[in-house]
């Protein structure tokens, strides 16, 4: 089960999906473009846990993180 | 005899004194008790921290980071802003560093998009930050 997590006011919110199902699948997808193109940032991990951030929507992610776009403080 | 109900009234003064502090104490935790979306928030960003990264937050409430560009070092205290200090090669603080996300979140979810920030596209990150002067 693959899981997509939005930060947001509650904390964050999770969309957990079977990566194996094409509808599911392709609603990811859909989220993915939506969220990066509202300006969120998307990142993986690394097997070792480093951080990556990614631009494009990957199929085989277990976990992908959503932070909104940073603005200086 | 009035001696005897002044050592009375005194006694029960000191209780009540003793059980309003109680309740004051009580109510103060009850008060400073963290929300369940900060909760959330410290969860995720234990999930994201490194292991050395996780013991530094367990022990001092704050855990350095690496740049990604320059390799120098970041100090990122538990907060929701300006929280961010630039360390030298002393571990000092030397500059301090304010970026945050656009929405508002709870402070552990910002101290994790500080972080990730940092460690892949540090340059990026302080290109819309706010600098200051550490105290």
């Amino acid at each position: 089960m693959a899981t997509q997590i939005i930060m947001d006011l509650n904390g964050d919110t999770r969309h957990n999906f079977d990566a194996k199902d094409v509808k599911a699948l392709l609603e990811a997808e859909r989220r993915f473009k939506a969220l990066t193109g509202a300006g969120f940032t998307a990142a993986t991990r690394t097997a070792d846990g480093e951080p990556v951030v990614t631009r494009t929507f990957d199929p085989t992610a277990e976990e992908t993180l959503f932070f909104p776009r940073l603005v200086g403080g | 005899m009035l001696a005897k109900l002044l050592c009375i009234a005194d006694d029960q003064l000191r209780r009540l004194l003793a059980a309003c502090s109680r309740w004051a104490r009580a109510f103060r935790d009850w008060y400073r008790r963290p929300s369940t979306s900060e909760l959330r928030g410290r969860k995720l960003l234990r999930e994201w921290l490194s292991p050395e990264q996780l013991a530094q937050y367990d022990t001092h409430n704050y855990f350095e980071v690496t740049g990604c560009h320059t390799g120098k070092r970041y100090r990122i205290r538990h907060g929701n802003g300006a929280n961010i200090i630039e360390l030298d090669d002393a571990a000092l603080p030397r500059t301090g560093w304010c970026f945050v996300p656009r929405d508002p979140l709870v402070a552990g979810d910002v101290m994790l998009a500080q972080k990730i920030a940092l460690e892949t596209d540090e340059r990026g990150a302080l290109a819309v930050a706010n600098n200051f002067t550490p105290r």
